[in-house]
């Protein structure tokens, strides 16, 4: 009882009044979680027929938004956005939406498994004894045999384990998603290093741009914060008593979603978008008058458009589109990934260079960084994923864990990651779902889902503050889980040594208390407290915390215009006569096949659900006679997967895409033995910065004599007048 | 003789009682498809979802669905804009003659057609007469395997096979509001709540509020906006309750 | 035909005019060739009593497994699993549930109409198959009754849809055409049973009076001790002509109403004023042709029935046919052409999909099997006289009839407002459904043969009684005295 005096009298003390938001404070390992009770014992804020909300974290991909999940007599019913967070202000994307269908997925792991590898079941164990072989891993391994590979959410655990690593001597954390992998992160921030000399991850400044130029950027779907960047393109697009509606215009082979928005939509040629955008620089350039930059001197622009396959008036009427305005060029998505994909980040870059509008409002930023980060951190690129490969197969790694990431099925087959993993001694999954990752572990030691787990996360991008979003247990955990924080703290304190002594904790909350409370001493935050305990309720009070200061930062324009940067098209893989455009599903996304309502959710370009297909070009189709639905069996040099067809109006005749985000063969009822993974076609190729060239295949495509039906939710008849008979 | 009204049973919302005409404003020009109000939906309002066969068949449930067309052909094609598609609360509703059993009605508290889930004998005329085809059938009795009815909204009734349903506004969200604007003695604010579409929308494309008051948000963009809205299929003379607006400006 | 030709060959006289002798009318009429009275009963008797051969307790056998598998189970697991084991879908939520329901009623038609419009127009070819026809409008109306409860989502609650007193005070909508149709098939069911039950008095008395054992106690109940006095013969008559009087408008209104399920809504194709006369000339035509179906299979299959139904009445039914398929036909292009004319270009889409849709086969089959075949064909009185080729004409009919209800409900349903949703419809559970309610409809004649008479033998008495041949001058003549 005391327990939930001290949360009452806690209450009075935060003087919540009508604030809808609740508090949990943390008082004692036993008391950190609402307990599920019978209506008689319900504390007072759960009372009957009321519901609770608590502030959290969503963690369905790195951006950070913040969450307030309605809970209802102890379960979690319904997420909403927390409007005070300054990254989403109250707004969820449908995974955000649908993270409780994980949460109650009837394919969760619900104990510790100690198993052989490829076996789904094993033997359920307790947790001392998970601890006990935690750290038996930790303690009879050299430190440097010792890995750990962690997703892109969780940056208390990528905290916890940086802690570990740097005073134990064990590797440093690796993360890495597919998510970060199609964003081509590395290339993004190591364009920016090469032409401003800093480090950090560009933030453009949609909303208050007049004209976007976005070369492959699916912002608007997946990529790196999309519901800043949606609230922006909503700014941009409206038009004000002082300003009028901003156009946007997509350069992309493949209508993405985000391209379905574009005022213009210029399908160049894959590999071309160096070339482009140098080009346009150059048109902009001398449209404004004064000698071209030396950037732009080495492209000739009609060259450029007959190799991108546009025609130059339309160059020219986008140069002029874009002299003319507050103009904001974004690098990203499918064109970063390919083997020039650095020259063209560099290039789209260099276009902001040309109308200066660097640090300023509409323009290129660099992201503020977060409160207690020193220097932006990225996920591992690819290249820096395949070292550790390296390692794991000449049988350096003896222990890899794996939290919050599934490698098997996101990083692609010719990396070899699976192979590998058969090289290392000790596999330990913590993985909330029965991925295939979990199901090649040795153990299964499964972490909380999100929404029942302590945490923050860092806002990377997004947001001009400096916000650390805070992570809370919205409901007691339903299985015999454990926090991976938890584990590794217990872990530590058995093996002793220097592993206890770098993590001296009685359990996570305490480790996420010490963290969090070192920015009580910041000034402007959000609020301040006087004591850490205080401090650290108010902090899952509000989801978070943020310093009220613009801290964007200028990049430093100064010489980027006369940089270098190589005029050429990208090289691709393999014999083919296709370009293949692999783009992340905008409603999976990563790791979202597993829960139900998302697969049920229609794409937003093809309107397909439950399934994978391959977006082939109608004039294409009937020159190959192929049909809708019919199924093909797409070959690279890497691998060949079988898919059925979907005609697709908006897309190159030499382009085919396929989406990436179905194609398990283990993850839970609603995920496995579905569609098929484009990551298997995707053969070993990096650009200069390190990113996988995924967009850098040819590919070639071979009938089957199979139909497979494609559910969609739009009407072939209706939208594309098949089956209506031939007018007359 | 004693009238309902001298019971003075406050429950009894009498008809002529107004409490107000909500409605929507949809800017599509903004839409982004991202189908995240599809997802909000959902899980505000148990909608189960229906599998690969059935949702390829006609049978998806979602009581909102976003709509997009092609025009042009490549490599000028352009998608048309976004077209969120749901109940449009008409005034003069096609579906509400039809149902033999009164299981869809005309509420006049709130100017909603309403559906009574309870009441409905699954007829299906509803949906056939439904101009905008937004009407959703239970065709079975869809699983939702344990543990995920945990997830399920205690205020939202959990629908069997052979009953109608479609979007209702949130109107348990509506009377919540009202409820607790009507206990502190004051008039519902407006944006004080809002759909579960609307609240999820990212780009704030979806607006929601009453349309019956002029100091209302979603009032002014019908009225005074500089986007010229539209009413959907109102040469049919049903009175929706949702504008479209499909960009605009200069 | 064991009774009838002894008695013809005992006819002396033969009387002969251009061609025609006396024997020749007696052939071509059944009313002119009259046996005793006894002699008809006891052949209607032995019809009904005899008993049945293997063959007949085969078929019932093998139509009773058709309707316990496809009815009865399929419907329990209907009701179990839910109407999504059938093919509706968005947006053609009606599908074949709703055809069968149209097609039965419109069947159903016949019945009444050739009892009731042709006993009040004095019809005398009518006599030999009224209850033939009046039991298919039962018979119809319960398969018709089954396919709408088919379709609803949840059939349990269906006394929902009845207006009677409850706590909540709660009535049904009656705005809704559902209601009304709802109100005009009780109507129609009950008018038209009680019509069916009204002539079957007589025959029932005298079954009474020549059975023995169940039979008798059968019959006795059912002839509600009718003796055949003349006081009873005048109420019978007076009831009769009352109840064929009241039902005929009830007969229209019925299909009428069930026409405005469909003109009542908004969806292109179905907003159509001509849709109340156009569906009641429709549901004659395939009320006409399935009745000329089941006369020849009761002509075919019962014992002595070839003597009660004659080539005359198939000519007879044959020409109705003809006249009701240019009905029909004219009404079709009314139709279309008032739809095409209004230029809504939603219901041109309609239109055009009909024809050149992916059943456009269907369009074209209806119009070949509705117009053209019967006009190729009734127009010949020899062959309008063959029962063979007016049953297959028969058969054809209902075919056509079938496909243009399926044109106007799941085909239409297709096409709306929101391009968006269009999507064909594929039946699913709805054929074995279907098939278990035709099946049903012959196991109910196939065992109501053997429960009462299929001929109204003291109709055809009666008629016998009136008509004489008479011989003005050199000119033989048929005579009918009025009896009533």
């Amino acid at each position: 009882m005391s327990e939930q005096v001290s949360r009452r009298d806690f209450l009075k003390l935060a003087g919540l009044g009508a604030a809808t938001t609740a508090v949990l404070t943390g008082c004692g390992p036993a008391s950190r979680y609402v307990t599920r009770e019978p209506y008689q014992q319900m504390p007072e804020y759960n009372s009957v027929g009321q519901s609770t909300y608590y502030a959290t974290t969503c963690r369905e991909c790195a951006a950070a938004c913040g969450l307030v999940v309605r809970t209802y007599q102890g379960r979690a019913i319904k997420v909403e956005g927390n409007a005070n967070h300054p990254l989403n202000l109250g707004k969820t994307c449908a995974r955000g939406q649908a993270t409780l269908h994980g949460l109650y997925n009837p394919d969760r792991v619900t104990d510790p498994i100690k198993k052989s590898r490829g076996d789904s079941a094993g033997e359920i164990v307790d947790w001392n004894a998970a601890i006990q072989a935690v750290a038996d891993a930790l303690k009879n391994n050299q430190p440097d045999e010792i890995a750990f590979l962690l997703g892109t959410s969780s940056d208390h655990l990528f905290d916890l384990v940086t802690d570990l690593a740097n005073s134990t001597g064990i590797n440093a954390p690796i993360r890495f998603g597919a998510m970060s992998m199609f964003e081509s992160r590395a290339t993004l921030s190591k364009a920016a290093e090469n032409l401003f000399g800093q480090t950090g991850l560009p933030w453009f400044d949609v909303g208050n741009a007049d004209v976007v130029f976005s070369f492959g950027a699916n912002f608007l779907e997946t990529w790196l914060s999309p519901l800043s960047y949606t609230r922006g393109f909503a700014q941009m697009r409206k038009a004000t008593e002082t300003k009028l509606r901003g156009r946007f215009v997509q350069f992309e082979a493949r209508m993405s979603a985000t391209g379905g928005k574009a005022d213009e939509w210029v399908s160049l040629r894959p590999g071309t978008e160096a070339l482009v955008a140098l080009a346009i620089g150059r048109l902009v350039a001398e449209i404004r008058g004064g000698s071209v930059p030396r950037i732009f001197s080495s492209v000739e622009p009609a060259d450029a458009a007959e190799q991108a396959g546009v025609k130059l008036e339309a160059l020219e009427h986008l140069a002029e589109m874009f002299a003319n305005s507050k103009a904001v060029a974004i690098p990203g998505g499918p064109a970063l990934g390919q083997s020039n994909g650095l020259a063209v980040a560099e290039a789209v870059l260099a276009l902001n260079a040309l109308v200066n509008n660097f640090g300023k409002s509409g323009g290129v930023y660099l992201s503020a960084l977060a409160p207690n980060q020193t220097e932006y951190n990225r996920p591992a690129s690819s290249q820096e994923m395949q070292a550790l490969v390296e390692k794991m197969k000449s049988g350096a790694i003896k222990v890899l864990f794996v939290h919050g990431v599934n490698p098997v099925f996101e990083i692609p087959n010719s990396l070899g990651f699976k192979d590998a993993l058969s090289n290392v001694g000790q596999v330990i999954s913590f993985a909330t779902f029965p991925d295939e990752t979990a199901l090649e572990a040795d153990y299964v030691l499964p972490d909380h889902h999100g929404l029942e787990g302590w945490g923050y996360q860092r806002v990377t991008t997004g947001t001009d503050l400096p916000v650390l979003s805070g992570a809370q247990p919205v409901v007691t955990p339903y299985y015999n889980t454990r926090s991976t924080a938890d584990v590794l703290i217990a872990a530590a304190q058995l093996a002793g040594g220097s592993f206890a002594s770098a993590l001296p904790f009685a359990d996570e909350v305490e480790f996420l208390e010490k963290k969090v409370s070192a920015l009580m001493s910041e000034s402007n935050g959000s609020f301040s407290a006087l004591d850490s305990t205080a401090f650290m309720a108010t902090f899952q009070q509000f989801g978070g915390w943020w310093k009220n200061v613009d801290s964007k930062v200028t990049p430093n324009a100064g010489s980027v215009l006369n940089k270098n940067v190589k005029a050429e098209v990208a090289e691709f893989a393999g014999e083919g006569e296709f370009f293949f455009v692999p783009f992340m599903s905008p409603t999976l996304g990563e790791a979202g096949a597993n829960k139900p309502w998302l697969q049920e959710l229609p794409d937003p370009t093809t309107t397909v659900m439950w399934t994978t297909w391959v977006e082939i070009n109608p004039e294409t189709a009937h020159e190959l006679h192929l049909e809708n639905d019919e199924v093909v069996r797409v070959i690279s040099e890497a691998g060949e997967i079988e898919v059925p067809v979907y005609l697709y109006p908006a897309i190159r005749p030499d382009t085919i895409a396929i989406p990436f985000g179905q194609g398990h063969t283990a993850y839970g009822r609603y995920a496995e033995n579905r569609g098929a993974n484009p990551a298997d076609l995707l053969g070993k190729h990096f650009n200069e910065a390190g990113d996988l060239a995924f967009a850098g295949m040819k590919v070639r495509i071979e009938k089957t004599g199979k139909t497979k039906p494609v559910s969609r939710l739009e009407s072939r008849m209706g939208v594309y007048g098949e089956e209506l008979g031939e007018e007359h | 003789m004693t009238t309902l009204s001298d019971l003075k049973i406050s429950e009894v919302k009498l008809e002529g009682e107004h409490v107000g005409k909500w409605g929507m404003v949809i800017d599509q020009d903004i839409c982004t498809g991202c189908q995240a109000c599809v997802a909000a939906c959902s899980m505000e309002n148990n909608i189960p979802f229906v599998g690969e066969e059935d949702s390829g068949y006609g049978r998806a449930m979602h009581w909102i669905r976003i709509e997009r067309f092609w025009e042009g052909e490549y490599p000028e094609v352009k998608m048309t804009n976004q077209q969120p598609m749901m109940c449009q609360q008409c005034g003069s509703a096609p579906c509400e003659p039809v149902c033999p059993a009164f299981a869809t009605v005309h509420s006049q508290a709130e100017q909603l057609n309403l559906q009574v889930y309870n009441r409905c004998v699954g007829t299906r005329y509803c949906a056939n007469n439904c101009p905008y085809q937004v009407r959703t059938f239970n065709w079975r009795d869809y699983q939702r395997p344990e543990p995920l009815p945990n997830q399920f909204n205690p205020d939202v009734t959990v629908r069997r096979r052979g009953v109608m349903e479609k979007c209702t506004f949130c109107i348990q969200r509506i009377h919540k509001a009202q409820d607790k604007a009507k206990s502190e003695g004051r008039e519902v604010a407006d944006g004080e709540f809002t759909t579960a579409c609307a609240q999820a929308c990212p780009s704030n494309a979806i607006t929601f509020g009453r349309i019956d008051k002029e100091d209302t948000l979603v009032y002014q963009m019908m009225h005074h906006g500089q986007s010229h809205g539209k009413k959907h299929l109102e040469e049919l003379g049903t009175l929706p309750s949702i504008t479209y607006m499909n960009g605009g400006g200069a | 035909m064991a009774y009838g030709k002894k008695e013809t060959e005992n006819k002396p006289a033969v009387y002969e005019h251009h061609g025609h002798t006396e024997e020749h009318f007696r052939e071509k009429h059944l009313m002119l060739d009259p046996l005793p009275r006894g002699q008809m009963n006891d052949m209607v008797m032995e019809a009904m009593t005899e008993k049945p051969s293997w063959k007949y307790w085969l078929t019932v056998f093998v139509l009773a497994s058709i309707v316990a598998y496809c009815l009865v189970y399929s419907w329990i697991r209907l009701i179990a699993e839910g109407v999504g084991i059938a093919g509706v879908n968005r947006p053609s939520y009606w599908g074949i549930f709703l055809v069968n329901t149209v097609f039965w009623i419109g069947i159903s038609h016949a019945g009444t109409f050739i009892s009731a419009i042709l006993r009040v127009f004095k019809a005398e070819f009518r006599r030999p198959f009224t209850r033939v026809a009046e039991l298919m409008t039962t018979f119809g109306l319960v398969q018709a009754g089954f396919s709408i409860f088919m379709h609803m989502g949840r059939v349990w609650l269906a006394y929902w849809l009845m207006p009677y007193p409850n706590q909540r005070m709660l009535w049904p909508n009656f705005h809704s055409p559902l209601s009304w149709d709802l109100l005009a098939i009780t109507t129609y069911l009950l008018s038209s049973t009680m019509y069916l039950f009204l002539p079957l008095i007589p025959d029932l008395a005298m079954a009474r009076d020549k059975t023995t054992g169940w039979r008798k106690n059968f019959y006795r109940i059912l002839a509600l001790g009718f003796r055949g006095t003349e006081g009873e013969w005048t109420h019978l008559r007076n009831a009769m002509n009352i109840f064929a009087f009241a039902i005929i408008p009830v007969m229209f209104s019925v299909h009428t109403i069930v026409s405005w399920d469909f003109a009542a809504a908004t969806r292109p194709g179905w907003n159509s004023t001509i849709f109340g006369p156009y569906f009641v000339i429709g549901a004659l035509h395939s009320g006409m042709g399935a009745a000329v179906v089941v006369l020849a299979a009761v002509r075919k299959f019962v014992k002595n029935m070839d003597y009660f139904i004659r080539a005359e009445h198939f000519d007879a039914i044959g020409k109705l046919m003809l006249i009701i398929s240019m009905g029909w036909a004219y009404f079709f292009f009314n139709d279309y052409m008032v739809q095409w004319y209004g230029g809504d270009k939603w219901t041109k889409q309609l239109l055009h999909f009909h024809e050149a849709g992916p059943l456009g086969w269907m369009w074209f089959a209806m119009l070949i099997v509705n117009i053209a075949i019967p006009w190729a064909i009734l127009w010949n009185s020899k062959w309008r006289s063959t029962p063979w080729l007016v049953s297959t004409v028969g058969i054809l009919i209902n075919v056509g009839m079938w496909f243009e209800r399926y044109i106007i409900i799941p085909i239409s349903l297709t096409i709306n407002r929101m391009p968006f949703t269009w999507r064909m419809y594929t039946p699913g559970i709805e054929i074995p459904l279907g098939i278990g309610t035709l099946t049903l409809f012959i196991l109910l004649y196939v065992i109501f043969a053997k429960l009462i008479p299929m001929i109204p033998v003291w109709e055809v008495q009666e008629g016998q009684m009136a008509h004489q041949l008479k011989k003005f001058g050199r000119e033989t003549v048929v005579t009918v005295s009025e009896l009533e």
